[in-house]
């Protein structure tokens, strides 16, 4: 049912508005107008002022933190859970809350980085020692030697040789040198010599610039096996602490991940709040707020505001202009079990106001022709098992309101099995289960259902003629009203035509069908306009091509009972049981998927394409209220607390 | 020999009518697809234009059917 739509103007004095904002935003229920959009307004759009642009600016900055943090726990931890609203979820108190995870959050990130580092410079040094050290000679281990290490290009270790010649003259034969391949084109160079030279070496080496290997502080007076194993520890010790950081970082994570995602939307609130003002109008001392409101809502405003303000803000429905009555929004309320197929014929388009809301017809008809296409009570069975079960699980969407269908279809697919005598196609028979109706499997009922799937389709499509017919009257719209008439009375000489040939209307009912036939094709074509002539016939055979187009519920079936009794029959043609009873499983559960998804598009389509066509505009735009994304009421205390900081 | 030429007349009538909605729908669906993932909520509408080819195999069903029955 789309609901009555009325259009209000809030008007009161400016010194109220801080509290008016809030209200609506908790009433939850009013659509506002841009200002800006509004035909005649005779007062100018109400600008920020500094201290709400400082504050709104604040709210972004917070939202992006949020954000952040958001992005990065849900990379730690796997929960959709959202925290319940506590009294300190303000903004002044999100905002403290926020900056201090995080600063817990950079401190163990910045340390985290600060070991990832040093891993990575200690790996190379182990690598380096690691192949020095099995090469060192004894000498570098007695007491009272010190040695030097040096990496050096392949091509300079002849230079390298002269200068170790240079170094035994300097240490009187002391200095003992040894160069080992680490690399492609890589030499690491250890020399050993007395300590007391260590001085004198090392100054030698610089001023020779040979670049040394120097080891962190810690480990640079010790011997090549005492540093890799100094080393080694020191890894494992920071493989520790990061373990620690991450299983900290995840507690963290868990523990502020649903509090993070309530302050998100208590965050966008507020700005929304802020683009409210932006919509209003202003005078020097009043303002002016113009909106729809669904029409049973309106005392509930009127109500609302007298309480809090008596008669200094008023609410009256005002009469919509002319320039407006084509984009009134849209607003439907239908019982739950409605839900689904209403979100099915939004994605079609949002129905225009003055149209009958199709959203209870789609919710018959859709699981209506679904059933009839799979009619089968074992699929049916599983059907509304997997709807139950999977239904309660999924978030609201496309995949829950496919389920939300499948649980009405999978009803219908019950009925229409004990109709046709199908428990998994044509096992239910060898059981001796026999149909109520007729056997969809037997190649003597084939002209019966396909006169069932025509005489649906004559039924659906006369019924979308006559919403049409009743639109076209409320919407006074005369060409639209003479064209669906003119369709629906010619559709009526055919079938006229159509039962005195095949004598089951006496002969004389021949010369009525030509005549019904010809007054609904003038009807059509006159109604079209000056095309109308050409039209007119094409439009009409176009109805009898959608009326054809109800053969998909014979056609899809005879291809679900058929892949059935292929299942059914190849079990039998196998020589073990178990492979046999595997085979029909697998080829059951094929078509059982098949069954849940082409019968949907299909049946969906029945109502989109030939259905809708017959009297649905639809393209309007959705009601939209300014509505509290997550309930909690803002106290005027922490605003002025916030714009104080 | 009628039962059969009129079996493969209702086999042809089906199979050419399913391959020209098959061409039809392979375009229109990486087309549709396309636009989806632009703006999803056109879904309503790539659905009916997805839809809308299997007219085609629907009517050689419905020759198919005139066939066997006739």
């Amino acid at each position: 049912m789309i609901l009555e739509m009325d259009r209000v103007q809030i008007w009161g004095m400016k010194k109220y508005l801080e509290k008016v904002i809030p209200i609506l935003h908790n009433f939850g229920n009013m659509q506002l107008d841009d200002i800006r959009n509004v035909p005649d307004a005779m007062v100018q759009p109400f600008s920020l002022t500094e201290k709400m642009q400082s504050e709104r600016e604040e709210v972004d900055i917070l939202i992006a933190s949020i954000n952040g943090l958001v992005e990065l726990f849900s990379s730690l931890v796997k929960t959709e859970a959202q925290a319940p609203l506590t009294k300190d979820d303000d903004i002044l108190g999100i905002k403290n809350k926020v900056a201090d995870v995080t600063s817990q959050v950079q401190y163990l990130n910045n340390r985290k980085k600060t070991i990832q580092d040093e891993l990575i410079s200690l790996s190379k040094y182990n690598e380096m020692l690691n192949v020095i050290a099995p090469v060192m000679p004894r000498s570098s281990k007695k007491s009272g030697n010190a040695s030097i290490r040096a990496l050096v290009h392949t091509s300079q270790m002849q230079a390298m040789n002269m200068l170790a010649q240079q170094l035994k003259l300097m240490t009187r034969g002391k200095f003992e040198m040894i160069s080992v391949r680490v690399g492609e084109s890589t030499n690491a160079i250890i020399g050993i010599f007395p300590l007391e030279m260590i001085s004198q070496v090392e100054t030698f080496m610089k001023n020779e610039k040979v670049t040394q290997l120097i080891l962190p502080e810690e480990y640079a007076y010790l011997s090549t096996d005492e540093a890799v194993d100094h080393i080694g520890k020191k890894v494992e010790l920071d493989h520790q602490e990061l373990d620690e950081i991450d299983a900290r970082l995840e507690r963290i994570a868990a523990q502020w991940l649903p509090r993070l995602r309530t302050w998100q939307l208590v965050c966008k609130d507020r700005v929304d709040e802020f683009d409210a003002y932006t919509k209003l109008g202003e005078t020097e001392y009043t303002f002016t707020i113009f909106g729809w409101i669904p029409a049973e809502n309106v005392d509930e405003l009127r109500e609302n505001l007298k309480t809090n303000f008596g008669k200094k803000v008023t609410v009256n429905v005002i009469e919509i202009p002319k320039e407006l009555r084509e984009i009134i929004p849209v607003s439907t309320q239908n019982s739950k079990a409605v839900e689904p197929f209403e979100n099915f014929v939004k994605m079609r388009a949002v129905p225009k106001y003055s149209d009958v809301d199709p959203g209870t017809l789609v919710a018959f008809f859709m699981p209506l022709f679904f059933g009839m296409m799979v009619g089968d009570v074992g699929y049916g069975i599983i059907m509304l098992i997997i709807a139950l079960l999977v239904g309660k699980k999924v978030k609201p969407g496309l995949i829950s309101d496919f389920l939300g269908a499948l649980k009405w279809g999978s009803l219908w697919a019950i009925l229409f099995g004990v109709l046709y005598g199908e428990y998994f196609g044509t096992l239910g028979e060898s059981l001796g289960l026999h149909p109520l109706w007729f056997s969809r499997s037997n190649p003597d009922n084939f002209e019966k259902l396909l006169v069932m799937a025509l005489a649906v389709g004559v039924g659906h499509i006369v019924l979308g003629l006559l919403i049409g017919i009743w639109n076209a009257v409320i919407n006074k719209s005369r060409s639209h009203a003479i064209e669906r008439a003119g369709t629906l009375v010619a559709l009526a000489g055919l079938f006229i035509l159509g039962a005195s040939m095949l004598k089951a209307l006496p002969d004389g009912y021949n010369i009525v069908g030509w005549i019904a036939l010809a007054v609904g094709l003038v009807a059509m074509s006159v109604s079209m306009g000056g095309i109308g002539m050409i039209m007119g016939p094409i439009e009409f055979v176009g109805v009898i091509g959608n009326i054809l187009s109800y053969l998909r519920i014979a056609a899809l079936g005879l291809a679900s009972v058929f892949l059935a009794k292929v299942a059914n029959d190849m079990s039998g043609m196998v020589g073990s049981a178990a492979a046999g009873v595997l085979i029909a499983l697998l080829i059951h559960a094929l078509n059982l998927v098949m069954g849940m998804l082409s019968p949907t598009i299909q049946s969906l389509r029945l109502q989109y394409v030939e259905f809708f066509r017959k009297f649905y505009e639809g393209g309007q735009s959705s009601f939209t209220p300014f509505r509290k994304r997550i309930n909690v009421v803002f106290a005027p205390s922490n605003i002025k607390e916030m714009s104080k900081e | 020999m009628d039962v059969a030429i009129k079996a493969l007349a209702a086999a042809l009538a089906i199979g050419i009518s399913a391959l020209a909605t098959a061409l039809a729908q392979r375009a229109i669906g990486s087309a549709g697809v396309g636009a989806i993932s632009e703006k999803p909520e056109l879904i309503g509408s790539v659905i009916i234009l997805i839809a809308i080819p299997e007219t085609l195999v629907i009517l050689g069903f419905a020759v198919a059917a005139i066939i066997l029955l006739g």
